[in-house]
């Protein structure tokens, strides 16, 4: 179970992300309800814009009659749908107008034209166009489809903007000739990914997921050998080893070799499944980075301080359940705290503070450094000695615990 | 009998944290090598406390120890492999066999191979378990779960075995073949110190007891000494009544 369970773990979780990566990308699996109530250019701008970007399928008909504002909001209300765009009727035309008077203006400052009359005209109330939510919409997603239909909408009024200039310009000029390739786009948007690595690696959901999970994996450690603590302690087996010729830490020690191998072996599975196994489901295949030595070090401090922590956890619980609610809730807290759900540019200044003191924080920050940037066994190096001192910490507070306080030898 | 103590007890004391009263208070023992010694007590007399303070598994509060020699405060790993404990818990790891379960524990007190394994053979033969050693433990029978807890205690051939109610629990079978064994490894020169509340097996094994309660030693000699010295009580459950009292203890 210890290997099984976590493979399964980052099989599903990174379907689930690519899944989601995916219906912003590439597959158009969002289905988005569109209301035309304008039946003009912007509309139909904005409708083509979703469906050229390939990330949203537009339905303007439900079971053959076309939609309406409240047979849309009735099947958002309903959680049928995620989301539905109303388009109020006139939208092109206030736009043209307001754009024409805007340009009418600007020229009338230049004295062409008529600038005693366009200076006494108000611009047209702006209209809204209304887009209804399912309340489980994460934000994330709000963002995206909202920026989506902004960007088709200045598209298209910069557009129509050029073409009043041009038109106002040769109504009172005569003699000016439009230009044929007056507007030309000047910003293109090249994604780059600055590594230590010589070929680029576009970041994937295999080299963000198996890192992530792995690492929680590994600190999940923490339930069997606490239990397996525990239960030697209240089965006295472990009476019996304090009564042999060996220490205390010895003991710990051995221990700590036991589990150290255990979360090795169970890395290895995963790193493996990311490899071998994602690629079966038509996910991106995990690339190991430029230095495996560096791979080995960062997993062997992240084991050492899983274990470390299941030590003074198993020492200090008193309980099989106060071992198990604590230790794993601990783990899902340091977890969510160090980033491995929520990436820590987007949390709160506080908890990004907050998050530096995670020791998952440290690992994924390292594994990261490794599977992302390319990074070598100089670059993990910090990473890597928080971790060490984690674990010398944990395993100090274990035996002093033990020599001070645990029933056993007080 | 040599009169030089393989165990000398010197006014110790022992008091958990949090506790008023101690558990074993300023008690002095001589224990002399080849002896059958018995440590007799009520529940919460300090007898458990008393041998583990002797195994190590604890520091008392005050007194010494020593055992074979050597100064429980400064030696305590060098006594250690001396010692054989079995704890009157099943001290065995449930999901490993029997034979798994004896070859950790050798291993632990450094016995590997051959030497390891023809030793657990000869045990298991002994006490009747040779069928049943691939078998996890947590499978195995009150009785044998017993044998199994005995012969970890003696893998190493200690000098001194400290036995905490090795019979309790168990069908009188196994009784008399863990008390038959203990009394053959006896006459070979082992010294064992003996925990027990069965007053009738403590009399017939012991050669000397030491009767424990509230943390004080009250009678110290030959269970048939101390019963002769009492005319009126024929036995030694009848002396202990006697000494400690009828009322019931936590």
């Amino acid at each position: 179970m210890l290997f099984i369970m976590p493979v399964v773990l980052i099989v599903i979780s990174s379907l689930m992300q690519e899944f989601g990566w995916s219906s912003l990308t590439k597959d158009p699996t969002v289905q988005v309800l569109f209301v035309d109530n304008d039946h003009d250019s912007l509309s139909l701008k904005i409708k083509s814009g979703f469906r050229e970007s390939q990330s949203f399928e537009v339905i303007d008909r439900l079971n053959n009659n076309l939609l309406t504002d409240s047979t849309a909001k009735n099947a958002v209300k309903r959680g049928e749908y995620l989301v539905a765009i109303v388009v109020p009727k006139g939208a092109t035309s206030t736009m043209r107008a307001n754009v024409r008077l805007s340009v009418a203006k600007t020229l009338a400052g230049f004295g062409i034209g008529n600038p005693g009359l366009v200076n006494g005209i108000v611009f047209k109330d702006s209209v809204d166009v209304k887009i209804y939510f399912d309340p489980t919409v994460k934000k994330t997603f709000k963002n995206a489809l909202i920026s989506s239909i902004r960007e088709n909408y200045y598209k298209f009024q910069t557009d129509w903007v050029f073409k009043t200039f041009n038109q106002e310009i040769a109504l009172q000029m005569p003699m000016y000739k439009a230009p044929k390739d007056a507007f030309k786009e000047i910003l293109h948007f090249k994604e780059e990914y600055p590594s230590y690595r010589e070929v680029e690696l576009i970041p994937n959901t295999s080299q963000h997921n198996v890192p992530a999970w792995t690492i929680f994996a590994m600190f999940f450690i923490v339930i069997p050998l606490t239990q397996s603590m525990i239960q030697e302690r209240e089965g006295g087996s472990l009476f019996r080893l304090l009564t042999m010729p060996v220490s205390y830490m010895t003991l710990l020690m051995g221990k700590v070799g036991v589990y150290l191998v255990v979360c090795m072996m169970q890395t290895a599975a995963m790193l493996l499944a990311g490899i071998l196994l994602l690629p079966l489901f038509g996910l991106p295949m995990l690339v190991l980075g430029n230095d495996i030595l560096a791979l080995f070090v960062m997993s062997m401090v992240v084991s050492m301080a899983a274990v470390g922590y299941g030590l003074m956890i198993g020492t200090i619980a008193k309980t099989h359940q106060q071992a198990a609610a604590f230790g794993s809730i601990s783990v899902i807290i340091l977890a969510a705290v160090g980033g491995l759900w929520v990436p820590i540019y987007l949390m709160a200044p506080f908890m990004r503070t907050i998050a530096n003191l995670s020791p998952l924080n440290w690992a994924i920050t390292g594994y990261y450094s490794i599977f992302l940037r390319g990074g070598n066994l100089i670059v993990i190096v910090p990473q890597a000695i928080k971790l060490l001192l984690f674990f010398l910490t944990t395993v100090s507070i274990t035996a002093l615990y033990y020599k001070y306080k645990s029933p056993l030898n007080n | 009998m040599s009169r030089k103590p393989i165990i000398e007890i010197r006014e110790l004391t022992k008091i958990y944290t949090g506790a008023e009263e101690p558990a074993v208070n300023s008690i002095s023992l001589e224990i002399f090598p080849g002896e059958i010694f018995g440590l007799l007590g009520p529940n919460g007399a300090g007898k458990t406390t008393t041998i583990s303070i002797l195994c190590g598994l604890f520091p008392a509060t005050s007194g010494n120890v020593t055992i074979d020699g050597l100064d429980s405060q400064t030696d305590m790993v060098k006594i250690k492999q001396v010692i054989g404990v079995v704890p009157q818990d099943i001290a065995l790891y449930p999901t490993l066999s029997g034979r798994e379960n004896l070859t950790f524990f050798g291993n632990m007190y450094g016995l590997h191979g051959s030497a390891l394994r023809d030793k657990i053979d000869h045990y298991l033969t002994e006490f009747g378990l040779e069928k049943h050693a691939g078998k996890a433990v947590g499978k195995y029978s009150g009785g044998m779960k017993r044998r199994v807890n005995l012969i970890a205690g003696l893998l190493h051939d200690p000098k001194i075995i400290f036995l905490d109610e090795p019979t309790v629990g168990i069908d009188v079978q196994s009784r008399v073949v863990i008390l038959e064994y203990l009394m053959e490894i006896n006459k070979k020169g082992v010294t064992i110190i003996y925990t027990s509340h069965y007053m009738e097996e403590a009399e017939q094994l012991c050669s000397r007891v030491a009767i424990i309660d509230r943390g004080n030693i009250i009678a110290l000699g030959n269970p048939k000494e101390l019963v002769a010295e009492q005319p009126r009580f024929q036995n030694l459950e009848n002396v202990f009544i006697h000494l400690t009292g009828k009322d019931m203890r936590d």
